[in-house]
């Protein structure tokens, strides 16, 4: 059974209804609340400011053209600017050729990724905002390290579970097995925490 | 009771890693399993969720007054384009009473229907909106294209360009629109297209062209320049 809405989605949802009777001001209220999560996806799977915006701009557009196509019972309003800016960022390494300049890293080595989170944060950025981001990652921290790659892989790398079993030396079966695990886990702890 | 190979399934499509056949067999069987469509839709959050893993990087100001202004100008066109359609009906009425008039009654005098309708155009400004489809000349690529809408008595109009990639290092797109009281066509200012090949702009020419017969594109030196010189890439009429 799917699980009942939180308060934040539910605002999420009442602005994108907004959006669709092309409110402005309800498109400028989610920009502030969403720019900053979907610049910074765009920033680790693309690592050019440039292009990033750019594919930040497409997304934002498409959010106010495709507001009333929306739907709830499909994911939360937060999932769906993440489905969007992930497919724009793929449209563009795949135009360009340029996975090989795909910033690779995961939550494991890169300690500058954390000092980086804490040191360039936007004012605009609410505490509520850094700690869901700070749970996501501790869950993420905690997950068994073969499955953790394996989902960083596949999300921020869009890496096909044929390309990761062949970067891994590992048996597709077991990459499968492990994006899986790695992702009802994800699921499960999050739920949890 | 969802298998594991569903589940696998499931997990790889909340990834958008499926291929195109096996997303739409797995789309078809998610319209008759419920339970799996909910594990979709969690799996699909959780991975929702790892963007919030990357560093976190504020984006530049001046983006969101980009943003802001280019959704002005969407609303600004929806609002323009559809108010033509009464204007396009009310023409041929008007023609065919003129007509009426002239044939009916041949005392009636012509110029004096001229300035009722001049009247009327002055009265409604959405009568003076004219569209204008601007075709590439080469070397612009084929499938290159424009439409201006021209609203002379504000002396300003909108182009949205697509399909033209943008002008190479050290020269611009600039658009003119040709006057016929003009010797030289009028310049309407530079365009940049984006990386997609798309720009819609404002534009108000430089000096007033109250005729104008054509809109046109040309590649010029950066920052353009006060008379056309370099190659015409597009250009049309109404």
């Amino acid at each position: 059974m799917a699980e009942t809405p939180t308060a934040q989605q539910m605002l999420d949802q009442e602005m994108i209804a907004r959006i669709g009777r092309r409110d402005q001001s309800a498109f400028s209220a989610l920009y502030d609340r969403l720019s900053g999560p979907l610049y910074s996806l765009a920033m680790k799977m693309l690592g050019d400011p440039a292009e990033a915006q750019d594919a930040l701009q497409d997304v934002f557009l498409q959010i106010w053209s495709r507001a009333g196509s929306y739907d709830p019972d499909q994911s939360s309003v937060f999932s769906w600017t993440v489905l969007l800016t992930r497919s724009r960022v793929i449209d563009r390494l795949r135009a360009r050729g340029r996975r090989s300049r795909v910033v690779v890293a995961s939550t494991e080595d890169t300690p500058t990724a954390a000092a980086d989170a804490s040191t360039v944060e936007s004012a605009a950025d609410t505490a509520e905002k850094n700690d869901e981001a700070a749970r996501v990652r501790y869950v993420l921290t905690n997950l068994p390290p073969e499955q953790r790659e394996a989902i960083e892989m596949a999300f921020f790398e869009h890496l096909s579970h044929h390309e990761i079993a062949a970067r891994l030396g590992q048996p597709l079966g077991t990459v499968k097995a492990r994006i899986r695990r790695g992702l009802l886990k994800l699921r499960q702890r999050l739920r949890t925490l | 009771m969802i298998s594991e190979e569903q589940q696998d399934q499931a997990a790889l499509y909340a990834l958008g890693l499926l291929a195109a056949n096996e997303d739409a067999a797995f789309e078809s069987e998610l319209t008759a399993n419920a339970e799996l469509r909910d594990l979709v839709r969690e799996l699909r959050e959780a991975a929702g969720n790892l963007a919030l893993t990357a560093p976190s990087l504020p984006p530049p100001a001046s983006l969101k007054h980009r943003i802001m202004r280019e959704i002005a100008m969407k609303t600004e066109e929806r609002t323009v384009v559809p108010l033509r359609r009464p204007a396009v009906g009310w023409v041929p009425w008007a023609i065919a009473a003129a007509l009426a008039v002239f044939c009916g009654l041949l005392a009636v005098d012509r110029v004096r229907l001229e300035h009722q309708l001049a009247d009327i155009r002055a009265v409604d400004p959405l009568m003076q909106t004219t569209f204008y489809t601007l075709a590439p000349s080469a070397p612009a690529p084929a499938d290159a294209k424009a439409t201006v809408v021209w609203q002379p008595g504000r002396q300003s109009g909108v182009i949205r360009i697509s399909n033209l990639p943008a002008a190479q290092p050290g020269k611009d797109y600039q658009l003119w629109a040709v006057d016929a009281e003009h010797k030289d066509p009028i310049s309407a200012g530079i365009i940049r297209v984006d990386q997609n090949g798309v720009a819609q702009v404002r534009f108000k020419p430089v000096e007033k062209a109250e005729h104008v017969k054509a809109f046109a594109i040309s590649l010029e030196r950066e920052g353009g320049v006060p008379k056309k010189e370099g190659p015409i890439l597009l250009v049309g009429t109404t």
